[in-house]
């Protein structure tokens, strides 16, 4: 697989799987991801495919620091995953990490503004600048008329558009997103996705996970992921439109 | 994370589930509102006992012989004090009088055709009525054949007794003696403060000629009266050193120390001591009530600690969103703490007035003058706040340790 270094160019990658394993102990040994080597560089677009149970939420996990690996050595944004503190993943996560969750995961009670302000609340930045730059987020993904709604009264699409901009608060270095359209209808899906091609026309680092081939299909390339081993990544050139 | 986003999270979350804080809050309050209460009510009775006596007669000291072991006032048990004590007394500096004070027995008081029974009489001196607390006539003149009542007294013949009445008092052996009635009376000095409690009904009569209680004074050798109890009254501004004289006269001089059966003690206690001793009672029963009306607030801290322990695991999933953009798990320890106190500080913030209001209730129905005890108010207001932290603890503790990819699993 020489692809993985392809991607790499002269400044170091945004994340750099190197050997990664991952076991669970839940009554046997199970293992999740097996020798996992994957780097994703600055501004590039990957979408990861696998069956359900072949290790890619597991993937997903410690790139957002989430978790930590059982071998081998997971760094995001030059830190290392696995012996960061606690308190030094949940920065990481706050900060240098935006996630967009395949079921929204807004906090029900939190207005749209609060909700996408809510990264900058625990890396404490002040409330007028946070609510002003979520703002401005809402307004980019087309959500201005709507900042103080609550989620209960956005529809899916709207409320994925939300959980995006608040994935984008705090201006991580990459974008996770697992199954970002796996709960919206096709349109809204379709327009989610926009979104993201937007995103990785700004430059923004996104790594997304999903079981569908014409999702998977926006991204620069697909890491295909089976029994918690990456078996191929797939180079989709560079499209241009 | 800056503390005012977390007191606003918390409010927040408080609002969201109205009922259920409500019913917390409520639980709280009552535990909390109940000791101000109690506490309330302690010290407005204390502050009140203490007014009663202290109004009174500050500057008596009551000298009387009690059984050693006994720490009470209510034993007053020989007449040891002879006129011998009395005048030797009333020759230390600072007295300005000695009212000797014992008990006649008798059989019955008999005014017109209405007779009621009576077992002893007061016998004192004329210097037992002060002005002021004369209601009618006056006092009774020594050696007269003279009889002055208390109001109660007064009140329990059939036909009220008034002054310059008659009245037949039956003594033991068969004596009985014709008195005039010349004064009524709302107390005497000389009175052991606490029997002002007891309304009961009182007969004076003088000393000279009806007391006849008599032993050899073992120092001048004659037959003297003796008495069990006498009051010094003194100048009041010199009150304390005058107790010391006194003490240091019967310990070193008195007749009645030699006269002191086995077992017993000579004590001077002033109006201060019996504050002192009456105060310290009320205290302690104040506390036990006080104590057990705790137990209410502890009920109303479990109940805080139940209902976080349903909120964290409510909020697993929110927990695990919170994690997932940053929050660490002091973070969410602080949200779920934060929580927690301020339902304690609502609970404290409405029992203050609660507390207070059904206080001054519980005082206006006993009929004693309201009085704040500022340090229980403050301490349940702190003690409220301290419990919803100390429920949340637990609580908190299990949130701060959610797992957030379980959590964001959780449904």
């Amino acid at each position: 697989m020489s692809s993985a270094d392809a991607a790499t160019d002269d400044t170091a990658p945004v994340v750099e799987l190197t050997g990664v394993t991952k076991t669970y102990d839940m009554g046997g040994v199970v293992e999740a991801l097996a020798g996992v080597s994957l780097a994703l560089s600055e501004g590039s677009y990957t979408a990861v495919m696998g069956p359900s149970g072949s290790g890619k939420s597991t993937l997903l996990n410690l790139i957002g620091a989430l978790d930590t690996p059982t071998e081998g050595r997971v760094v995001v944004a030059g830190q290392d995953v696995g012996t960061a503190t606690e308190a030094e993943r949940a920065s990481l996560r706050g900060t240098d990490v935006g996630f967009v969750f395949q079921t929204f995961n807004l906090l029900p009670r939190l207005t749209a503004v609060e909700n996408v302000a809510l990264p900058l609340v625990f890396a404490g930045v002040p409330r007028a600048e946070r609510t002003a730059s979520a703002r401005e987020l809402l307004a980019d993904v087309g959500l201005g008329d709507r900042t103080d709604h609550h989620p209960t009264e956005l529809s899916g699409g709207q409320r994925q558009r939300v959980a995006i901009a608040r994935a984008l608060a705090a201006d991580p270095a990459l974008v996770l997103a697992d199954e970002p359209t796996g709960n919206v209808d096709t349109d809204t899906g379709g327009r989610v996705l926009d979104i993201f091609d937007d995103l990785h026309a700004r430059g923004n680092t996104l790594l997304l996970v999903t079981h569908e081939r014409h999702v998977a299909e926006r991204a620069e390339r697909i890491v295909h992921v089976r029994d918690g081993e990456l078996v191929r990544i797939e180079d989709l050139g560079e499209e241009s439109d | 994370m800056d503390p005012t986003e977390a007191v606003r999270i918390a409010l927040r979350s408080i609002r969201s589930h109205k009922l259920r804080s409500t019913l917390t809050v409520v639980g709280l309050v009552i535990g909390i509102a109940s000791v101000i209460v109690f506490a309330t009510f302690g010290a407005s009775v204390k502050a009140e006992v203490i007014t009663d006596i202290e109004g009174s007669s500050a500057n008596n000291i009551y000298v009387f012989a009690t059984p050693e072991d006994d720490e009470g006032f209510d034993q007053v048990i020989q007449p040891v004090f002879t006129e011998r004590d009395v005048s030797e007394l009333e020759g230390l500096s600072g007295v300005t009088n000695v009212i000797p004070r014992g008990t006649v027995d008798a059989n019955s008081l008999t005014h017109g055709n209405d007779t009621i029974a009576r077992q002893r009489v007061t016998a004192t001196t004329p210097d037992t009525f002060d002005e002021g607390s004369v209601v009618a006539g006056r006092g009774f003149r020594s050696g007269a054949n003279e009889v002055v009542l208390n109001e109660r007294a007064a009140r329990s013949f059939d036909g009220n007794v008034t002054v310059g009445d008659r009245l037949t008092l039956s003594l033991a052996e068969n004596r009985t003696a014709e008195l005039t009635v010349v004064g009524i009376v709302n107390g005497t000095a000389g009175q052991l403060p606490v029997s002002d409690f007891a309304e009961q009904a009182r007969v004076y009569v003088p000393v000279d000629p009806f007391y006849r209680t008599v032993v050899e004074s073992p120092s001048v050798g004659v037959r003297q009266r003796a008495y069990p109890q006498v009051t010094v009254v003194t100048d009041p501004t010199t009150t304390e050193a005058t107790q010391a004289a006194v003490e240091s006269y019967l310990r070193e001089e008195s007749d009645a120390r030699q006269l002191l059966p086995e077992g017993a003690t000579l004590t001077a206690r002033t109006s201060g001591d019996f504050v002192a001793q009456v105060a310290s009672v009320i205290e302690r029963i104040t506390r036990f009530v006080t104590g057990v009306a705790v137990i209410g607030l502890v009920v109303g801290a479990i109940g805080i600690a139940n209902i976080m322990l349903v909120s964290v695991t409510e909020r697993t999933r929110e927990i695990g969103v919170m994690k997932a953009v940053g929050a660490r798990n002091r973070d969410v320890l602080v949200l779920f703490l934060v929580e927690a106190g301020l339902l304690g500080a609502i609970g404290a913030v409405l029992a203050l007035p609660v507390g207070l209001v059904v206080g001054y209730a519980a005082t206006r129905y006993a009929e004693v003058t309201f009085a704040l005890a500022p340090v229980w108010m403050v301490t349940a207001v702190v003690v409220g706040v301290v419990v919803g932290v100390v429920a949340g603890l637990y609580p908190a503790w299990r949130a701060a340790r959610v797992d957030p990819i379980d959590a964001l699993r959780y449904e």
